[in-house]
């Protein structure tokens, strides 16, 4: 096979610099779903290039596959223009690839030098050589700006230099290519500056960034190139000098998709959830959530805006009685529940679509009528007295895949085995059927397909239509903007800013949500 | 057909632990220059005359109606993801305390064996609750804290029988409690045997034995059809998913160790209401600690115990005729040792089977011929398989990542 050109099939992206990774074909299945199908993807030597999609659309697994985790089920891998076939990641390590994962991958009780080496150690004579590894870290650091201190412990530092020394282990293996997987979600801004100051040392040096994100704004400032992953396939590429983040968002979710807008008000007066003063505080006694009062009413949708990190998870913890507060008070329909379980609040009609579906919202090994059941085991359907009621359960299952479109063969099959959508169609299901006053939805189309979102979405409006409290955390500008009646934006774990979602455009939330914009609008 | 399909699945783990056992021990066996065909001929051998086989039949049962105790004593606590490791010093403290109440005592029979039952239950459920206490209000491993309290309560055993409870005469060579009288006795079932034409055994059959299938279903219907036992399985396979259900994790740890101890005081009572009567130096010991392979072996589940108690009970009584045939009783240990230790292996490997099965299925529950109409990771990708826990319902770690 020559190694020279790769036939020019297509339109060559301007291709004037030579590619450093090609992706032609590239189709990856898992047992139930495609989650890669006919990927193409081509960076040129010396770029950033992003690779931007929706959560689950595919771009970890597509990341795997160039990092030699699983090998692609159809397609080539062509690195610096050769073919090459990955076994492992120390086949791809070899073949000058690199990853920063999402997660860091370090020893804590480790010094920077030693994670550095971890796994690659420089030897003389069969002993640790710490001065040439000392000396080679050094220089990368300086060569790339990244101010490592070799000899400090891990666990004394910040996210930020945990990152850079990911970065430094990759390159210490003489990667020419890095991936880096989402490495903005952990950080935040100053560090994502840092960062991207970076990356900007690292192409200076030639090397070449494949940067996955689903942060549009991100993405159009660090990138020379984008590539734009939809279910589970490339829809195209862009240029981020001439691209609006809308026309990237639009590439991102499809022209098709419908939007979540909401704008006829169905507010009434009566408030179902009114949170005063709460305070909650992580185990260091630092307020997580700090001094929050908000009111939900009938019919409404609060959104709640913020960077990921900022308190909402706790804030969403502490309406459902899953943590105790420091201080202040939960009133629900007028009631002061501040008191109260978790299952007493649920009781009381309050459901609950949680962030974290596989750890809160489902058993996983268990079948979907038990599913039915969880967060419900004291009210029928589903039960009949301090009995379980089986076939009232596998009915109501069976009636809620009905309903909600959960496709799976029946009430009888493992949960693990259905899609993310499904599953997230099942539990909104679940919740809905209990006929709550207030629902608590954390990310409810997060990671679930375009076809699910929309549904889930039709479901939040009926609902809200019919009386029902949305409080709503998500990370989705345009769902919070189109779904939300009111919108809190939430920073470091106050609530600084009340928007109209109306009025307000994602790049506006955007910055609230940064903080930049604070001053102006609080 | 999924239901067949799902105990083929679930019968696959134990059956091949065993089988896999069976090979090593005949290894072994054959390592110690003895004749493994030979060895296994003499265990299965029941005996030659009728009289001999209900002999042996009645031993085995004998030694299961504990086992079976003891394993469903563990597997209400494995459900719900804890390990109870004290069923031992459980049903020990349980034994020597429900023997001296019903040697102090003169009540008339149903109401003095009840009442032994009620207060070995009693003590078997506070030795146990203390794990559950010290669980949820100072975070102490309930497998630390389980084995400890193993020592103090054989400890207080040793302390009661050789002094305040001890009633045999001083220089006996065995220590005794006082014997329990007549009226606190289970009637043997060997009347049952004869009315269905079985030859009388030399052995009495335990009177304990319809109590131990009693409790069986008890806790069957407990686990699979009650609230509680949905609460207690749910904590079991995500304790985060429970709580955020509304399950209160820290109520339910308590409950479940007092629930647990109590069916571990019973471990004690079918050898002592029906052929020991007092409670000594000499009185069955071990029986926790069989308890969780046992369970292990049945997978948790009533019925699965029961089948492993009746496999261990039969490999017990071998050790008898093995020694008859000059054939190393440890042989039997060595299968046990073995059994439990593929076992652990091949339920894990039944339980990646039965997840890949179960993808399968939701796979071709999609809506017909389009690849590309769910862009979704695989269903385990998304939470980096959080379903390997520790099993520790109710720590910090569980509650928040």
């Amino acid at each position: 096979m020559a190694p020279a050109d790769p036939p020019a099939h297509d339109a060559p992206v301007a291709g004037e610099a030579p590619l450093a990774v090609e992706l032609r074909g590239i189709t990856k299945r898992f047992p139930g779903v495609v989650a890669n199908r006919d990927i193409e993807l081509r960076v040129r030597r010396g770029e950033v290039h992003a690779v931007v999609g929706e959560n689950g659309a595919g771009k970890s697994t597509l990341m795997k596959t160039l990092y030699g985790e699983h090998r692609p089920d159809e397609g080539q891998i062509l690195v610096d223009g050769r073919e090459v076939v990955f076994r492992s990641p120390a086949d791809a390590i070899a073949a000058g690839i690199g990853m920063v994962h999402q997660h860091f991958m370090l020893a804590d009780n480790f010094t920077v030098l030693e994670n550095v080496v971890l796994g690659s150690e420089p030897t003389r004579g069969g002993r640790l050589d710490l001065a040439e590894a000392r000396r080679r870290i050094t220089d990368i650091s300086d060569r790339y700006s990244l101010g490592l201190q070799p000899d400090a412990l891990v666990e004394d530092l910040g996210v930020g230099d945990r990152q850079r020394v990911e970065i430094a282990k990759v390159l210490y293996r003489d990667a020419r290519i890095l991936i880096l997987d989402e490495p903005t979600a952990v950080l935040v801004p100053q560090e994502v500056d840092e960062l991207f100051a970076n990356l900007a040392e690292l192409k200076r040096e030639g090397l070449t960034v494949v940067f996955i994100s689903h942060k549009l704004d991100e993405v159009r400032r660090v990138a020379d190139a984008i590539t734009v992953i939809r279910r589970g396939t490339t829809v195209g590429t862009a240029d981020p000098r001439t691209t609006t983040a809308r026309q990237l968002a639009e590439l991102m979710v499809g022209a098709e998709l419908p939007t979540p807008e909401t704008r006829e008000s169905t507010v009434r007066e009566t408030p179902v959830l009114q949170l005063v003063g709460v305070t909650v505080r992580d185990a260091g006694a630092r307020p997580v959530v700090d001094d929050v009062t908000l009111t939900v009413r009938e019919g409404e949708v609060v959104g709640i805006a913020g960077v990921e990190g900022n308190g909402q998870a706790e804030l969403v913890d502490a309406v459902m009685g899953l943590r105790p507060l420091a201080a202040g008070s939960v009133l629900l329909g007028g009631q002061d529940v501040t008191a109260w379980s978790t299952r007493v609040r649920r009781e009381a009609g309050v459901g609950f679509i949680p962030e974290d579906r596989h750890r809160q919202g489902m058993l996983l090994d268990a079948p979907l009528w038990e599913n039915r059941i969880l967060g419900h085991q004291t009210r029928p359907p589903a039960v009949r007295g301090p009995f379980i009621d089986r076939r009232g359960a596998r009915a109501d299952t069976a009636r809620i895949m009905r309903e909600y479109d959960v496709r799976a063969p029946g009430p009888d099959t493992l949960a693990v085995a259905l899609s993310g959508g499904n599953q997230q169609k099942l539990i909104v299901g679940r919740e809905m059927s209990a006929g709550p006053r207030l629902l608590v939805a954390a990310h409810p189309t997060r990671g679930v397909d375009v076809g699910a979102q929309a549904v889930i979405w039709e479901l939040l409006k009926d609902a809200r239509a019919e009386g029902l409290g949305i409080v709503l955390v998500s990370a989705d500008l345009d769902e919070l903007i189109g779904l939300s009646d009111t919108l809190h934006v939430m920073l470091r774990g106050r609530l600084v800013a009340t928007l109209d979602p109306g009025q307000v455009t994602p790049e506006e939330l955007g910055g609230h949500m940064t903080g930049a914009r604070t001053a102006g609008a609080a | 057909m999924s239901g067949l399909r799902r105990v083929a699945l679930s019968l696959f783990g134990p059956v091949l632990a065993v089988v896999v056992a069976l090979v090593i021990s005949a290894v072994v066996i054959a390592l110690i220059g003895e004749d493994p065909a030979r060895a296994f001929g003499v265990m299965t051998d029941l005996g030659d005359s009728p009289s001999q086989q209900v002999q042996s039949i009645v031993v085995i049962l004998n030694r299961a109606v504990p086992l079976f105790l003891a394993g469903l004593a563990v597997a209400v606590a494995f459900r719900m993801g804890l390990f109870n490791i004290g069923v031992e010093g459980q049903y020990r403290l349980a034994t020597i305390l429900a023997a001296a109440v019903g040697a102090a005592v003169a009540l008339p029979g149903p109401l003095h064996v009840l009442l032994i039952v009620v207060v070995a239950m009693a003590i078997g459920a506070l030795w146990a609750g203390i794990v559950g206490v010290l669980k949820v209000t100072r975070g102490v491993s309930e497998v630390i804290s389980s084995i400890m309290l193993n020592f103090i309560a054989l400890g207080l055993a040793s302390f009661l029988l050789t002094g305040p409870l001890r009633g045999s005469p001083p220089g006996a060579s065995i220590i005794t409690t006082s014997e329990i009288p007549e009226s606190g006795r289970v009637p043997s079932l060997n009347g049952v045997l004869t009315a269905l034409g079985l030859a009388e055994p030399r052995s009495a059959l335990h009177g304990f034995l319809p109590v131990a299938v009693v409790v069986g279903v008890v806790v069957a219907v407990l686990l699979q059809r009650t609230r509680f036992g949905f609460d207690l399985r749910a904590t079991g396979l995500s304790p985060s998913a429970a709580t955020a259900s509304g399950v209160d994790a820290r109520g339910m740890v308590v409950k479940t160790m007092l629930i647990s101890g109590a069916i571990a005081g019973l471990i004690g009572l079918p050898d002592l209401l029906g052929t020991q009567y007092d409670y000594g130096t000499e009185f069955t010991a071990g029986l926790g600690f069989l308890g969780i392979a046992v369970a292990l072996l049945g997978r948790s589940s009533p019925l699965g115990i029961a089948m492993a108690a009746l496999l261990f009970a039969f490999l017990d009584r071998a050790a008898l005729p093995l020694q008859f045939a000059d054939i190393p009783a440890s042989v039997v240990t060595i299968i046990q040792g073995t059994i439990v230790l593929a076992v652990v292996v091949a339920n894990e490997i039944a339980r990646r089977l039965a997840l890949r099965s179960a993808e399968r299925a939701g796979a071709t529950a999609g809506p017909g011929p389009d690849p590309g109409a769910d862009g979704a990771p695989p269903p385990t990708a998304p939470d980096g398989g959080q379903r390997a826990r520790a099993g520790v319902p109710g720590t910090s770690e569980d509650v928040r990542r």
